[in-house]
């Protein structure tokens, strides 16, 4: 028994291992596949030792089968949604697989204050088990709307109830002075109110469930990137806290790394919208301050209309072509005829480029993917800070379904409420053509002066319409 | 109405008040025009021009000034040593004079004119606002100007502006240092980025940065903020911190550029030394630097006004006269400013002197002998005025504040968190138990790892990495498999079950997705 415990520690380790080599494998295209095999690697070593260690002491053999029955069960249900979904649905599945983390942590934190793991259970344990329980309850509902709205299923404009910071702050308070009492009520026989300890774990759970909702249908969909990443780090730290409960430390580490992970990209979402943290979960867009009505006034003028003959009249005439997509493109399924549209260009010899804003999209880096769904080379996708000194030589910008992240105004209006947010530069191409449906602000809901200028040229109507229609004339 | 235009008498004056074209623009005004001969000689209009359009050619100076109405001139009145006297003598009792006069540093000239009663209009003090832009003589000089600030200076640089390849070897472009992004010093920029050159700018007021930018040059920037936005578009003199810095970036800027080309005046002072001796001293051989302040004492140590001087190499060009180089369409130019001038001011009464009218009174320095200037100032409209940070720079504000300046706050909290961080160790080294703190030690470690780790990976795979992370945080199922097995309690065992089935979702979703992503980015 002791050999077993040390081995699987030993399993326990290289697993961590494994981990830390998987995301370090992400750091480029070339070794990424191979990094995800790594974690796949780790995973089943964990499990594999997890289950031995399980089995060789537990005192009903019987469950074996039972486990292995949800395993298989959750694998299969997990392997049609990853074969399944589209890739313009990619934030949905990340979000409702977040959500399984939060849920998978409430449950592990119940049944071990039913059945404690250690022997002695001091405050300490207690305390761990109920921030393990408030974390992954957070995440479970947070993360269960943020799927609803990302799917469609809930309006993607924040619901801003009144006085909403102190309905948080008094959530806060009450689950700070709910864990007084559990912890004093976890003896059994013990009880404050009529109710004993697990009672008031699951008013707590109860609490921070609508603390999780309560937060995230407070934000927009523009923020949802941020949103999904904090959501990706909080169930890092829910497995964190797991791990602290259960006094494994391959939870710990594994959590830890996916904690720091969802925060980073959390960071680095925020700082592209030039906001702070706080702001994009407790500010909200569209809140009192910004009075978007009021500014969008500010912008006007005339747009020039195009169509897609004109536009193919420019695109013969150019030397190099930049595409920034956005959501509108995702939400289009025009990637593939972006990709067509792509080839047919540099068939004949115009460099086609294109730009990504770190915020297009739903998803910290989905535009990436869409992109490489539809089989566009990896190396003539770039970045912002990439491209933009790039974009004053370039004939002709072509922007797909994109707004916010094209909007001078960020860079010239110090009234606009998304002032200081670093854009993609386009209209210092040579002519800009924005494919739109139609005048409609984008979700910040601010009015962009990129449609008035006098190099931008408005080709409107369905992206995926106008990007066949110019595919079909660059093929004539 | 009559309007006399003489010949310029001071030397190396090379412009016209009126060229022919605006000689049929004033008769569609109602004027009546009177030219003295050979008054465009020097801008390349021939008396014949000037009648073909219409105006009459006089050959007596003195005639010309006594026997009109409004004497519109460039320069200020000055000695005509042909004729022996000055040319304020010439004009009229009450009569009316328009052209440069620069009131602040021509007083004796001012209390001649005021002695004949007269009423003049100074070019020079038209007031920047938008609406007398049309007017300002000074933006279509100094646009002049700039422009011919690159062109002298490549004159006298040996090299090109703009980089080749040739079979016969290659050169670099000429690097070229704009101080001052003023209409001059865009207009300088413009001309150097047309030759072919790298240029960058400098420029106290924020403002500039767009203009500069706009026009495909770099604009240079201290560490220092401080608006420099003054009164009327202008720069303001700044503090003296702000101005040490200037001067580093200038000494360094020197180091490397090939022409300098200094354009900083501030109104009514002699213009500020950027450029020191050493700085010209530091520059390579063959550098050239153009100061078009030399009027104003030069921005540049070395120069000499009027002249070119080399000092160590260093081609130092001092001109004034620069606008008078490129005669012909400086004054056509002028000579459409005045006629706006005069549009504003007549109406078809001829010349109507309206205190009321913004540019003329700000114009106007005697009215009937009656000094008038300096006029009262303008409530400032239209150029970017210094209340609300001018929406262009802003970013230097709130976009990079924790990078830009408050390195003493950043540093401060820095020193916080460490000592709360400190402090929070210590609290949970003398509370928490030993099993604890070895499973903090674990955590903590994993998250620095993790914030090393993720700063490396690409933001293409931030959908991957999601996804990954997301199917390793499946590892909860350890959690459930633990809880599942090491318990008889039925409820207990239901429970870990539960959360063995939707974190295996987890598992096999994330890694099954992940693969699915990853396959699909090809080179």
């Amino acid at each position: 028994m002791e050999n077993l415990t040390n081995l699987v520690t030993m399993a326990y380790l290289a697993a961590g291992i494994l981990f830390i080599l998987s995301l370090g494998g992400l750091a480029s295209q070339e070794t990424a596949r191979r990094g995800n095999l790594y974690g796949i690697i780790g995973m089943v070593l964990a499990i594999a030792a997890v289950l031995a260690l399980a089995m060789a002491d537990t005192p009903r053999p019987t469950t074996l089968p039972l486990m292995l029955g949800a395993l298989a069960l959750g694998g299969v249900v997990g392997a049609v949604l990853a074969a399944r979904v589209a890739m313009t649905s990619m934030p949905q599945l990340v979000a409702a697989l977040h959500s399984f983390v939060g849920l998978a942590a409430v449950l592990v934190g119940v049944s071990t204050f039913l059945h404690p793991h250690g022997e002695a259970v001091g405050v300490v344990e207690l305390i761990e088990i109920y921030v393990d329980v408030a974390l992954g309850a957070i995440t479970f509902t947070g993360s269960v709307i943020a799927w609803a709205k990302l799917e469609g299923r809930m309006s993607g404009k924040p619901l801003l109830l009144p006085g909403r910071h102190l309905l948080n702050a008094a959530v806060v308070v009450g689950v700070v002075v709910i864990g007084g009492l559990f912890v004093k009520t976890s003896e059994p026989g013990a009880a404050i109110l009529g109710l004993g300890g697990l009672e008031w774990l699951l008013v707590m759970t109860v609490l921070c469930s609508v603390l999780g909702i309560h937060l995230v249908v407070a934000i927009g969909g523009a923020d949802m990137p941020v949103v999904v990443s904090l959501l990706n780090s909080y169930s890092g730290w829910t497995a964190a806290a797991a791990g602290f409960m259960l006094q494994n430390d391959l939870l710990i580490v594994t959590g830890a790394l996916v904690g720091s992970s969802g925060a980073i990209l959390s960071y680095i979402m925020c700082k592209a919208m030039n906001r702070s943290i706080w702001n994009v979960v407790f500010g909200g867009f569209g809140t009192a301050e910004v009075a978007a009505p009021s500014d969008a006034p500010a912008v006007e003028g005339e747009v020039q209309a195009i169509d897609v003959d004109g536009v193919a009249a420019l695109l013969a005439e150019a030397s190099s072509v930049v595409v920034v997509p956005g959501y509108g493109m995702a939400v289009a399924q025009a990637q593939h005829l972006v990709n067509e549209f792509g080839e047919l260009m540099r068939g004949k010899g115009t460099e086609v480029r294109f730009a990504i804003h770190p915020v297009a999209g739903r998803l910290p880096g989905h535009m990436n993917v869409l992109l490489a769904e539809a089989g566009v080379p990896y190396d003539i996708v770039l970045e912002m800070d990439e491209i933009n000194d790039d974009l004053a030589d370039t004939s002709v910008v072509l922007v797909i379904g994109a707004n916010d992240i094209v909007n001078p105004g960020a860079l010239e209006d110090a009234s606009s409420p998304i002032f200081g947010m670093p854009v993609l530069e386009v209209w210092k191409a040579g002519t800009v053509v924005v494919l739109k449906r139609g005048m409609a602000t984008g979700y910040a809901g601010v009015g962009n002066p990129l449609f008035f200028k006098s190099n931008t040229r408005m080709l409107f109507g369905d992206a995926k319409d106008s990007m066949g229609g110019m595919v079909s004339a660059l093929r004539s | 109405m009559k309007i006399g235009v003489p010949r310029e008498v001071v030397a190396g004056e090379r412009r016209v008040a009126v060229t022919p074209e605006t000689v049929q623009s004033l008769r569609g005004l109602g004027f009546e025009v009177i030219v003295e001969a050979g008054a465009g000689v020097g801008a390349r209009f021939t008396d014949d021009a000037y009648l073909a359009a219409g105006a009459t050619v006089i050959d007596d100076t003195r005639a010309l000034w006594s026997g009109t109405d409004i004497i519109i001139k460039v320069r200020p009145p000055a000695q005509n040593e042909a004729m022996g006297c000055h040319e304020s003598d010439l004009l009229p009792h009450e009569g009316r004079l328009i052209s440069l006069l620069f009131p602040g540093q021509n007083e004796e000239v001012v209390a001649r004119l005021a002695e004949r009663k007269a009423t003049v209009l100074a070019l020079d003090c038209i007031p920047r606002i938008s609406r007398a832009q049309k007017m300002d003589v000074l933006s279509s000089m100094s646009n002049i100007a700039g422009y011919r600030a690159v062109i002298e200076a490549s004159h006298h640089f040996g090299s090109f502006f703009g980089g080749q390849i040739t079979a016969a070897g290659r050169t670099r472009p000429a690097r070229v240092l704009i101080i001052g992004a003023g209409v001059a010093g865009l207009s300088a920029i413009a001309a150097a980025r047309g030759l072919g050159a790298e240029v960058r700018a400098f420029d106290t007021r924020a403002a500039a940065r767009e203009q500069v930018q706009s026009l495909g040059a770099k604009f240079l920037e201290v560490d220092f903020e401080e608006a420099g936005e003054g009164a009327g578009g202008y720069g303001k003199q700044m503090s003296k911190e702000f101005i040490e810095a200037e001067m580093r970036l200038f000494a360094e800027q020197c180091a490397e550029v090939d022409i300098v080309i200094t354009t900083a005046l501030i109104p009514n002072k002699q213009a500020p030394i950027l450029i020191t001796q050493e700085m010209v001293e530091s520059m390579r051989p063959g550098s050239v630097i153009v100061d078009l302040a030399a009027e104003r004492g030069g921005n540049c140590e070395a120069t000499v006004p009027d002249q070119t001087v080399e000092v160590s190499n260093v081609t130092i060009i001092g001109y004034t006269d620069l606008t008078s180089r490129l005669a012909t369409h400086a004054s056509q130019f002028f000579g459409n400013n005045v006629v706006h001038l005069l549009d504003d001011m007549c109406g078809d009464e001829g010349f109507y002197v309206d205190l009321e009218d913004e540019a003329v009174r700000g114009a106007l320095v005697l009215h009937v002998g009656e000094m008038m200037w300096p006029p009262p100032p303008i409530v400032p409209k239209a150029p970017p005025p210094a209340p609300a940070p001018p929406p262009v720079v802003a970013p230097a504000d709130p976009v990079l504040p924790a990078v830009d300046e408050p390195d003493t706050g950043a540093g401060l909290g820095r020193s916080l968190g460490g000592l709360a961080l400190a402090l929070s160790f210590a609290a949970i080294g003398a509370t928490a138990d030993a099993a604890f703190i070895q499973h903090f030690t674990v955590f903590v470690l994993s998250c620095f790892v993790g914030w090393q780790l993720i700063w490396n990976v690409t933001p293409a795979l931030h959908t991957p990495l999601m996804a990954v992370t997301n199917a390793i945080s499946g590892i909860i199922i350890v959690g459930g498999i633990i809880q599942g097995a090491a318990t008889e309690t039925n409820l207990s065992v239901i429970l870990g079950v539960v959360a063995i089935l939707v974190a295996s979702i987890n598992v096999f979703g994330g890694f099954l997705v992940t693969q699915r992503m990853l396959k699909m980015f090809r080179k």
